[in-house]
């Protein structure tokens, strides 16, 4: 299954990277141009969700899970791989649900930021995706200057997870409060 | 306000990327020594080699650094009245720094086929000694083979053809089958240089692997000074020779005593010991007596002098190429190629507490590697370029396991493709690392994934909520 993974794996990098241009462009401008590529970037979200779905599951078929995760770095491939599909498809979401409103004040550079943490975990699964195939990027030597070695599985401690799973109640709950206040 | 939110939002969600790229990778792997687990500082090191030959004699020359000789090694300290011993192997450094460094080379001519690709890695096997799992004395004490016929009391180095089943280290094939397979050439030389049971009388041991780890026949540069039965040594320093009876274990715990010193006991210069002596406490004397040796087991020696200098030990070996034993060493023929794989043992550390390298290819007037240069006369100059060698800290990685399904290269092993072509030795040092803590970090990595993926999520959610009102 590695070959075809291999082979999917192009579609929804180049359409999840043609997103991020997309939102970069329209984020910095909002000329005709700009508005004209928005008009594609739910199309481009929704076939790189999907087409990284099935690359994601052909990538889980490449060895027995049990032997997937006893290899540090190809736990460490699908665990970005893993946050990089739920990642862009929430921006997808947040673009379907909110239109055109995701433009407008400072929500736009919200969505700047977002397409750049989405970019740096496309990047990161793709150099891991490298490595595991045996073609190695200097990528991994920047990560490993910036304190992540990728021959390491990437894990948390305990108390951040802890950290994390109060992070993760209080961020819906900062929503549905803000939803209820006045403007 | 909402904005406000929004930004709140962000930061938290941003926030808590930050916190888990600085903490990632903390909190699991600690040393824990009752289940055989300590961590170097280091996982690598280096090591330069050479290597020449004269037709007749095989040398090699090793060099790496050390912040200080082990030149100690397993001592009888009299304590309140008994002798109690300190520098046996324990699971990480010795506590009181008695333990001695050593330096290994295993050499296969190609009779092991698997060596050449995959170096000692194909002699570590099924519970070996010092692994978490290790086998217990009891069980490798009843095997009919190994503990009572080999006189063997742990699982140490083996090769794969000797079992019937890899995954099982008791399962060895028939005396007949291990004979031939013998004969066929089917195990690894193994030179084994030790700064204290062999350099100070200026041998190494000659040592080979097969279905275990023997001593080549013959006498080796040391045996046990310890009476069983009495409870005390054997043998002493003898104040005629050497003006003393034992060393001072302060001398030796502040390590006062160096390379011309008397840190060692040698057979010439001991006497029956003599349980009538005023001993006092602290009074030291080695459990290891040194001699010169017989036979196969005493065909390497020391080629002037093994020394540690200025952070560095320098190491010469030589041994005849041929020593007529074909049977425990690997005879060195000219334009033939061999494999070779070192280790080295330092900072007061035993057992599977080294650094290892992976195979090298060495050429006697052949393309390699590491190609020995062919010289006339007695000794080599040494005026080759070194052969730089890294070294790096195995784990509790085994043949069984990469032959297994939690290896994803198994598939490559069956195939023959070499470790090197997939792996470097910076890797293999932090899989075998990961793999010391396999289920611990595997728990965590699986809740950090999903913990991650809830995030996210979570993130969105609330995001959404936010934007919605903006919207509506």
């Amino acid at each position: 299954m590695a070959p075809y993974h291999a082979v999917l794996v192009h579609f929804p990098v180049a359409l999840w990277t043609t997103a991020a241009l997309v939102i970069l462009v329209r984020a910095l401008s909002d000329g005709a141009l700009a508005k004209a590529s928005d008009r594609v970037l739910v199309p481009l979200l929704a076939l790189g969700a999907l087409l990284g779905l099935a690359a994601y599951v052909v990538g889980l078929l490449v060895w027995p899970l049990e032997t997937a995760a006893a290899s540090p770095l190809a736990r460490n491939h699908l665990l970005v791989a893993t946050w990089s599909l739920v990642y862009w498809t929430l921006l997808l979401i947040t673009r379907w649900m909110q239109g055109e409103a995701v433009w407008e004040g400072v929500t736009r550079w919200v969505m700047l930021v977002l397409a750049g943490l989405g970019s740096i975990l496309l990047t990161i699964t793709g150099t891991l995706g490298g490595h595991l195939s045996g073609n190695p990027t200097a990528v991994s030597r920047v990560l490993h200057f910036l304190g992540w070695d990728v021959y390491d599985t990437f894990y948390l401690p305990d108390w951040v997870l802890l950290l994390l799973a109060v992070a993760i109640i209080v961020l819906p709950v900062i929503g549905l409060w803000g939803r209820r206040r006045p403007a | 306000m909402k904005q406000r939110l929004l930004y709140l939002s962000l930061i938290i969600f941003i926030g808590m990327l930050g916190v888990s790229w600085l903490t990632h990778g903390t909190g699991v792997v600690k040393n824990d020594l009752a289940r055989n687990i300590y961590i170097p500082e280091r996982l690598t090191m280096p090591l330069q080699v050479q290597a020449a030959y004269n037709g007749r004699d095989m040398f090699f020359r090793y060099r790496w650094p050390s912040e200080r000789p082990g030149i100690y090694h397993d001592m009888l300290k009299y304590e309140g009245g008994k002798w109690v011993r300190y520098g046996g192997g324990v699971a990480g450094p010795q506590p009181q720094g008695i333990y001695e460094d050593r330096l290994t080379m295993l050499v296969d001519d190609g009779g092991v086929p698997e060596f050449g690709k995959y170096g000692g890695y194909v002699t570590i096997g099924d519970r070996m000694r010092f692994f978490t799992d290790e086998a217990t004395k009891e069980e490798v004490k009843a095997h009919p083979y190994l503990g009572g016929k080999k006189n063997q009391s742990e699982v140490g180095k083996y090769l794969p053809a000797t079992r019937s089943d890899i995954n099982d280290w008791a399962s060895v094939v028939s005396e007949e089958e291990l004979a031939n397979l013998r004969r066929a050439g089917y195990f690894l030389d193994l030179w084994h240089w030790r700064a204290h049971r062999s350099n100070p009388v200026g041998k190494s041991d000659d040592q080979f692997v097969a279905e275990a780890r023997y001593g080549d026949s013959g006498k080796g540069p040391f045996f046990t000074n310890w009476d069983k039965a009495r409870k005390q040594p054997k043998l002493m320093f003898d104040p005629a020779k050497v003006g003393r009876t034992a060393l001072d274990w302060d001398d030796l715990a502040q390590r006062k005593l160096g390379f011309d010193d008397l840190y060692y006991l040698r057979e010439d210069q001991a006497v029956p010991f003599d349980a009538n002596l005023e001993w006092k406490d602290g009074d030291t004397i080695p459990r290891r007596v040194l001699r010169a040796g017989e036979g196969s087991r005493a065909d390497i020696s020391v080629a002037g002098q093994a020394r540690w200098k200025d952070g560095f030990w320098d190491v010469a070996l030589v041994r005849r190429m041929d020593t007529g034993n074909p049977l425990e060493d690997k005879a060195m023929v000219d334009k033939r190629v061999y494999s070779v794989a070192f280790a080295v043992h330092r900072n007061a550390t035993g057992s599977r507490w080294h650094y290892v390298s992976l195979p090298v290819t060495l050429g006697l007037g052949r393309d390699a590697e590491l190609e020995a240069v062919r010289f006339e006369g007695e000794a080599p100059k040494w005026e080759q370029p070194w052969f730089d060698v890294t070294l790096f800290y195995p784990g509790q990685v085994s043949w069984p396991l990469l032959s297994g399904a939690k290896h994803a290269g198994a598939e490559a092993i069956k195939a023959g493709v070499p470790v090197k072509y997939r792996h470097s030795e910076h890797q293999l040092a932090h899989y075998g690392v990961e793999m010391e803590f396999s289920d611990e970090i595997q728990r965590n990595w699986l809740l950090t994934l999903i913990g991650g993926v809830l995030l996210i999520a979570g993130f969105g959610i609330g995001l959404n909520l936010l934007l919605a009102r903006k919207g509506a």
